[in-house]
């Protein structure tokens, strides 16, 4: 309420500062006029003269020439009289009383917050900490380490939590900043791979390369990062290396290990074989599952990518990766279901068809 | 003089003052402005040995390397090509492997391009233009967020080692 | 609430500035005084809610409202209150609110301090000014409003770049716009005058005073980013002929042609026309200074295309402020009157010069600025126009007009004597032959035009110093009259001596600078020391320490000349670990008008750092000259002749008593 009671108060002293003029009682102008210029000039010439900064005939014929001006200017203001117009000043005042307020409520209501109160730092800090959202505890703890930047257990706690933020660029950052206060390790060299490779989108950069080789370069066996090469050997279309990584892999770990079908899943994806690939994304939190687990979860994201499609059927990669889903998952008819709904959405689209034709071909899911 | 003759002298002075002025700009222009390559250009064109232009792209990370007496040698990349760089001097600030540079220089006999300058990046925000265009052309960029900054985003040269001091300025837009 | 009054004081800023731009046109029209009048409380209150909306700004910056969109994209809990103040303006939203608010203050002030002008000219001026402000208010709330808030306020701000807090960096914005946005007066005044279809003498009496002011702000501004950029950057340039610093370079060459032509004008009633046009040119550069500088187009003219809502909008602005006068100036220029006659050679006639090699030299940066542009929009080809080309540009155009300067307050008005000017000059030019002959005899090494372009110096310098001796008639008269005559002479022929005087410090700085500035660059340990210039430096010692919020690599050099300890110089080198960043701080030691310049670059494997030394002879020079100039302007400012015209009729009137 006392916003807009400022707000009034505020109107009535703009609106006042056009109205006041237009009421006062006419009475002589203090007007400035060239005339007292040249008068002012007239002046000068004299004071200059008398002190002997100009000559007596440099004066004279510039005391000619004001004086001309003097009367020329003196012609020019005698022309037209002032006139008090009372009808133009009304209807100005009436523009202002309603025109003002209009404009600034049209132009405020849209642009401006009205309802939100202020928020300063000083009354924010009384707020309670149990209900601050995960984002503030993260800006506390950026703070923290803004004043001690050395702090590498404080990057290590962090950094996790800003890549699961979303906030890659930032993650980068704190894992390097971990690396170069803290111990090296190959695990955190791999992390900060998956981050940067993260950060481009899932591409796995040279620069996150480099990160998977240092890591691997400190312990041959760091899972992450051999199966993260192995990938961009992939990426880089070379299919045959990433099968000889991922072999390796295979054959030198321990039946029971959990990353087990995910590293065979992706071998069988270069090599040809039916496996379910599952988005990079989701990689690493497969990593920890039980079999019964990882099923349910590709299930869902089966599902959610079935729906994601339906709702825009322009991503041509997308039905592929479903259909092969269904394929990988035995279900031939669900498969071809989606096959006919691709081609409806795509139905006009030349290009894409063509792009989906070409992808059905690696399918087998012909006729 | 009449007032024609004097407005005809006024004239004709600044006319040969703005005739003087074309000279010298288009002289100028001619001689002292420096094109800007990719790297991709360099080896599609093959600008010929002692030609001065500007190379900008990205630092290729791991090719940094520091010789003796400020000596270094790096690779500048595009994505599609690369070419090697030698400076002497030091590095700017925000000098980084992986990150957007642009140098000034000319080709050797050899294929290296001899810099004398590395501009800097004022702003860590800021991409060099000439960097971000090309490589948006290329389709390896993605936009980054922190273009707000007001800092005058504009490129500062480092040093060049072999200059007279005279000129140490060195070229900048 | 208060981010809340900040937005709506701004939009009833608009809402005033709309009356204020069409009222006391329609007064005008009608000759009704009290329609005029609107302008002038009209002009108050949009200085008054600009100024309620600024300071709201500031306060929310300072006490770090996050739930404002401009304050958490810009500010920071931790930030020291300093640069949460000069934070304000050194984002886009908030430099924008600094230009009106600044435009709004020099509305105010003609609106306040006019009351020697007409009341029909004054009620055109001030809309004008609205008319300007109009379009920016607009651009303001609709492209780059600050008042945005956030529903969800954050906990903490983002920006806390280290780089971007820096005192000098925070100063010279708000001079520079003082410089900028006060040429918006004389372009009022100019259009004002177009649209009354008048102009005689006494408007450029009224237009010098404003016109003086931007030129001073403007000329300091530039000095100070000047020497912001030579003491943070860390490799001790000083004027890098980037597109940013042109952009507040051409407004000043242009403005200075405009001091000058408007004396013209003043004097001899000559050069309206003329005048008039460089009014309206001077204050469209500044707005193309705007345009390059807020558009983003400098930065990338493919980010420009991508979003182009801001950019477009300015460069709208400028079409039409710029086309809109123009072509007012083509249809009304013709039917102003001609004005007074004189000879080529005259005051009138060297003013001319100066205003002829201003504008070409200014036209010079103005191509060497816009054509890579243009060329990058018009062929994609990407170009640099550096140094070089400004050296090969610039630097003629320079020479013959500081040849002329010393003679032209030696001129008399309408027709001149050259000879006895020379005559009088002759003193000057063996002043600059003496010092020639010196620096090529005692000096070595470098170029061999520098000892003439210092004589050149030497030779504007003498030749301010004659203008006053011949004017107080030293060595002629007996010292009491000389002291009168020094008494009588007015304050505005001081103010030119100076100023003239500043062109002359500023170029030997400039010449010494390029010339014999040496330089050592190399990798030193402890214990070892380089020699530079006569001056031996030692590094002492390299230490780490934590700074507040970064980590600290500290040199210690003790400097020696000639076996005598002369001080210590503590270059460092900052790194943020938090933002994985780095700035170098360089150490200055200034003996004289001398400078020693050490900045570290990077710490090398075997313990040693890689070290850059310069001296630089002369180098504050380079600034002093601008501050003597501004001064000389100052003097001019505080000309009773420049203020009068009036504003007290009673204490005019005794003035005129007394001279009769």
């Amino acid at each position: 309420m006392t916003l807009w009671f400022v707000f009034a108060m505020m109107t009535a002293a703009a609106i006042f500062a056009v109205v006041w003029p237009l009421g006062r009682k006419p009475r002589a102008e203090r007007e400035g006029s060239e005339a007292n210029v040249y008068k002012d000039q007239l002046a000068e010439v004299e004071r200059d003269a008398s002190v002997g900064l100009i000559g007596a005939p440099e004066a004279d014929a510039a005391r000619v020439e004001i004086s001309r001006r003097l009367l020329g200017a003196a012609d020019a203001e005698r022309a037209p009289p002032a006139a008090a117009r009372t009808g133009a000043r009304r209807a100005v005042s009436v523009v202002a009383l309603l025109g003002l307020p209009l404009l600034a409520v049209a132009f405020y209501l849209p642009l401006g917050s009205p309802r939100l109160p202020d928020f300063p730092l000083a009354e924010r800090a009384r707020t309670p900490s149990a209900t601050e959202p995960l984002d503030n505890l993260v800006t506390k703890v950026e703070a923290h380490l803004e004043k001690n930047p050395t702090d590498a257990r404080g990057w290590t706690v962090l950094a996790p939590v800003l890549a699961r933020l979303g906030r890659f660029d930032d993650a980068v950052q704190a894992y390097r900043n971990a690396l170069t206060y803290g111990p090296e390790s190959a695990e955190r060299r791999a992390d900060l791979g998956e981050t940067i490779a993260s950060a481009a989108g899932g591409v796995i950069t040279a620069e996150a390369k480099v990160e998977f080789e240092r890591a691997v370069a400190l312990d041959a066996n760091e899972v992450k990062a051999r199966y993260f090469l192995g990938l961009s050997a992939e990426q880089d279309g070379r299919p045959n290396d990433a099968a000889t990584i991922w072999r390796a892999m295979l054959d030198k770990a321990p039946a029971d290990a959990p990353w087990r079908p995910l590293v065979q899943s992706a071998l069988a994806r270069v090599t040809g074989a039916k496996m379910p690939a599952p988005p990079d994304e989701a990689v690493a939190a497969a990593q920890g599952m039980s079999e019964a687990d990882r099923g349910a979860m590709i299930q869902v994201m089966v599902d959610r990518l079935a729906t994601r499609l339906k709702q825009n059927g322009d991503d041509v990669e997308g039905w592929l990766r479903l259909m092969r889903a269904y394929m990988v998952m035995g279900d031939r008819d669900k498969a071809k279901g989606a096959l006919a709904e691709a081609r409806q959405a795509l139905a006009g689209k030349t290009e894409q068809l063509k792009q989906l034709d070409a992808g059905l071909k690696n399918l087998g899911l012909d006729g | 003089m009449t007032r024609k003759q004097r407005r005809l002298t006024m004239i004709g002075g600044a006319a040969a003052v703005l005739v003087v002025a074309a000279a010298l700009v288009l002289n100028a222009l001619r001689d002292s402005i420096v094109f800007f390559s990719t790297p991709q250009m360099v080896t599609e064109q093959h600008i010929a040995p002692g030609k001065r232009f500007r190379l900008g792209g990205l630092v290729e990370p791991g090719t940094l390397v520091r010789g003796d007496n400020l000596a270094v040698t790096f690779k500048i990349s595009d994505g599609s090509a690369m070419v090697p760089v030698a400076f002497k001097g030091i590095l700017p600030d925000l000098f980084r492997e992986g990150q957007g540079v642009v140098t000034e220089g000319a080709l050797d006999s050899a294929g290296v391009f001899k810099a004398d300058t590395v501009l800097a990046k004022h702003d860590e925000n800021y991409m060099p233009k000439e960097v971000a265009d090309a490589l948006k052309k290329q389709g390896r960029w993605q936009e980054q967020s922190g273009a707000k900054s007001d800092a005058k985003p504009e490129l500062k040269p480092d040093v060049r080692s072999d200059a007279t001091p005279t000129n140490a300025q060195g070229a900048v837009r | 609430m208060i981010a809340e009054a900040g937005h709506y004081a701004l939009v009833l800023a608009l809402g005033l500035a709309l009356i204020q731009a069409t009222v006391p046109v329609l007064g005008a029209r009608l000759r009704d005084p009290a329609l005029m009048n609107v302008a002038r409380s009209a002009a108050l209150a949009q200085l008054l809610f600009v100024g309620l909306s600024f300071t709201a700004l500031v306060f929310l910056h300072v006490t770090s409202d996050f739930s404002v969109a401009n304050v958490f994209e810009n500010s920071h809990s931790m930030k020291p209150l300093l640069y949460k103040i000069t934070g304000v303006w050194g984002n886009h939203e908030g430099s924008m609110l600094l230009w009106v608010s600044i435009l709004a203050l020099f509305g105010g002030l003609v609106a306040a301090f006019g009351n020697n002008l007409p009341l029909s000219l004054r009620a055109h001026v001030l809309a004008v000014q609205a008319w300007v402000a109009t379009a920016f208010y607009l651009f303001i709330l609709i492209t780059s409003n600050p008042f945005l808030r956030l529903d969800d306020p954050p906990i903490e701000g983002r920006d806390l770049n280290p780089v971007l807090q820096d005192i000098g960096l925070a100063v010279h914005p708000p001079m520079l716009y003082l410089g900028y946005v006060g040429f918006s007066i004389s372009f009022s005044f100019a259009i004002a005058a177009l649209i009354e279809g008048r102009v005689d003498a006494a408007w450029a009496r009224w237009v010098r005073p404003w016109t003086l002011v931007a030129w001073i702000f403007l000329t300091l501004g530039i000095a100070m980013g000047s020497y912001w950029a030579y003491y943070e950057l860390g490799w001790g340039g000083w004027w890098f002929w980037d597109p940013v610093e042109n952009a507040s370079l051409m407004p000043w060459l242009a403005g200075t042609a405009l001091l000058h032509s408007a004396v013209v004008m003043e004097k001899r009633n000559a050069l309206k026309v003329w005048t008039i046009l460089l009014s309206i040119l001077t204050f469209s550069l500044s707005l193309l200074g705007t345009f390059l500088v807020r558009s983003g187009v400098l930065t990338s003219v493919h980010a420009f295309a991508t979003d182009p809502t801001r950019g477009v909008f300015i460069l709208l602005i400028l079409c039409i402020f710029i086309g809109g006068s123009l072509s007012l100036y083509a249809s009304r220029a013709s039917s102003l009157k001609q004005g007074g006659l004189f000879a080529p050679i005259s005051r009138e006639g060297a003013l001319v010069l100066n205003n002829l090699f201003l504008t070409t030299a200014c036209a010079t940066v103005f191509i060497g600025t816009l054509y890579p542009l243009a060329l990058e929009v018009l062929t994609g080809d990407k170009i640099s126009v550096g140094a070089p080309f400004f050296n090969l540009t610039f630097g003629p155009l320079f020479v013959p007009l500081l040849l002329a300067v010393p003679f032209g307050p030696l001129l008399a008005w309408k027709r001149g004597d050259l000879a006895g000017a020379a005559q009088r000059l002759i003193a000057a030019g063996v002043a600059a032959l003496i010092a020639m002959a010196l620096l090529w005899s005692f000096v070595h090494g470098g170029s061999t035009l520098a000892p003439l372009a210092i004589g050149l110096a030497v030779f504007v310098i003498a030749g301010a110093g004659v203008d006053l001796v011949e004017r107080i008639g030293l060595f002629r008269n007996p010292l009491g009259i000389v002291w009168r005559r020094a008494r009588g002479l007015p304050r505005s022929t001081w103010g030119t001596a100076f100023a003239h005087a500043g062109v002359g410090v500023a170029l030997i700085g400039i010449v010494c600078e390029t010339t014999w500035n040496s330089e050592y660059i190399g990798t030193m340990s402890a214990g070892q020391s380089a020699k530079l210039a006569g001056y031996e430096l030692k590094l002492d010692g390299l230490q780490s320490r934590q700074g507040p919020n970064f980590r600290e690599l500290l040199a210690q050099f003790t400097v020696t000349e000639a076996g005598r300890p002369i001080g210590v110089m503590n270059p460092s080198k900052r790194s943020f670990a938090a933002r994985g960043s780095s700035t170098s701080e360089a150490a200055l030691l200034t003996r004289g008008v001398s400078q020693l310049y050490v900045s570290l670059g990077e710490p090398a494997a075997d313990g040693g750092i890689a070290v850059r030394i310069y001296h630089k002879p002369m180098v504050l020079l380079i600034w002093f000259g601008p501050l003597l100039m501004a001064f000389g302007g100052l003097l001019s400012l505080s000309d009773r002749r420049l203020r009068v015209g009036a504003p007290k009729p009673a204490r005019q009137a005794r003035g005129l008593q007394a001279a009769e």
